[in-house]
């Protein structure tokens, strides 16, 4: 490393803060995905979704997987609309009043990895993995 | 105000220019992943391509032009304010890695840029939607500013290859004196 010029050890130097970072973020990301799968094969939960506007809480609504599939939608102070469906144990938007329908392609979601955002209307659907809802069969001490 | 020379303020616009279609024709693709804000992040290049061959201040006129004209064309208020923060962190960004780098290794600097873009938008998503669930995106914005900053920095530096330094004018016009040849390399 003597004989480089400074530039080239700054490059090795940011080459090596540029794998961390990568490696680090998928890291994290692989853990997130190692934990949900966890949570749902051991199906104890019922995920929750709770829908924020402007920062402040609006529902909560539990994801379960046989309810009938409904529609609600919701306005915000700017005029601005988002249509969602919840069906099947899932969560998505099915139209909203924005201009690039980010979060109409963001699909529906059904597990915490992601949350669904409407930057424009300032709407944002996280879910959770809600409380158990099944009493465990033993509890050993 | 700077006296720029007539040669550079055109070369600029034409920069500026170019920068805005990039924009518009990435705008009209259908988003890749349906993340918000992972985005190819074209309009970079020609960001990136000013602040190597002319100078900070002079890729801050490019940026600017180019935020303010196209929330004029097809943006919103919102979209406005999120190219403002994106846009300074990036060219800062850019800006600290090119003194690092003196001008060599642009995938590096563009890949600094996106990631500083990135954080900068991320912040104020949280600004305005208040919600700290928005942060979660942040491994998924790391990772495609990466891979994206790869790729545009690779089109910038090609890009550099073919736009010559002013100071090798056409012989056709005699040079005059503009005395900011910018970044020799």
């Amino acid at each position: 490393m003597r004989g480089l010029p400074p530039y080239r050890k700054n490059a090795f130097i940011l080459t090596a803060m540029i794998l961390c970072i990568s490696f680090g973020s998928a890291g994290f990301l692989g853990l997130r995905l190692w934990d949900i799968r966890m949570d749902s094969s051991n199906g104890r939960s019922v995920p929750v979704a709770d829908i924020y506007q402007d920062g402040s809480l609006l529902m909560s609504i539990p994801l379960t997987r046989d309810a009938e599939p409904y529609t609600f939608t919701v306005t915000g102070d700017t005029g601005g609309y988002n249509e969602i469906l919840v069906t099947d144990g899932q969560i998505g938007i099915l139209s909203a009043s924005c201009p690039d329908k980010l979060c109409i392609h963001q699909g529906f979601q059904r597990t915490s990895l992601l949350p669904i955002v409407c930057l424009p209307n300032r709407l944002v659907i996280r879910v959770h993995e809600g409380e158990s809802q099944i009493p465990p069969d033993a509890v050993v001490y | 105000m700077r006296h720029f020379s007539t040669r550079k303020l055109t070369t600029l616009a034409l920069l500026a220019t170019l920068s805005l279609a990039v924009y518009a024709i990435e705008s009209a693709l259908p988003p890749l992943v349906p993340i918000p804000g992972v985005k190819l992040g074209l309009a970079n290049i020609i960001t990136l391509v000013s602040l190597i061959r002319f100078s900070t201040q002079d890729a801050l006129y490019v940026l600017l032009v180019r935020i303010l004209l196209s929330a004029l064309l097809f943006g919103q208020a919102v979209s406005l304010l999120y190219s403002l923060a994106g846009g300074f962190l990036c060219l800062v960004g850019m800006t600290l890695v090119h003194m690092l780098l003196q001008g060599h290794f642009p995938p590096l600097i563009s890949i600094f840029g996106a990631l500083c873009h990135n954080v900068g938008q991320l912040m104020i998503a949280l600004l305005l939607t208040g919600t700290p669930g928005v942060l979660s995106y942040l491994p998924f914005l790391l990772l495609s500013g990466i891979v994206t900053g790869l790729f545009t920095g690779f089109c910038a530096g090609f890009m550099l290859r073919y736009l010559k330094p002013l100071k090798a004018a056409s012989p056709l016009i005699p040079e005059e004196d503009d005395g900011n040849s910018g970044q020799s390399r």
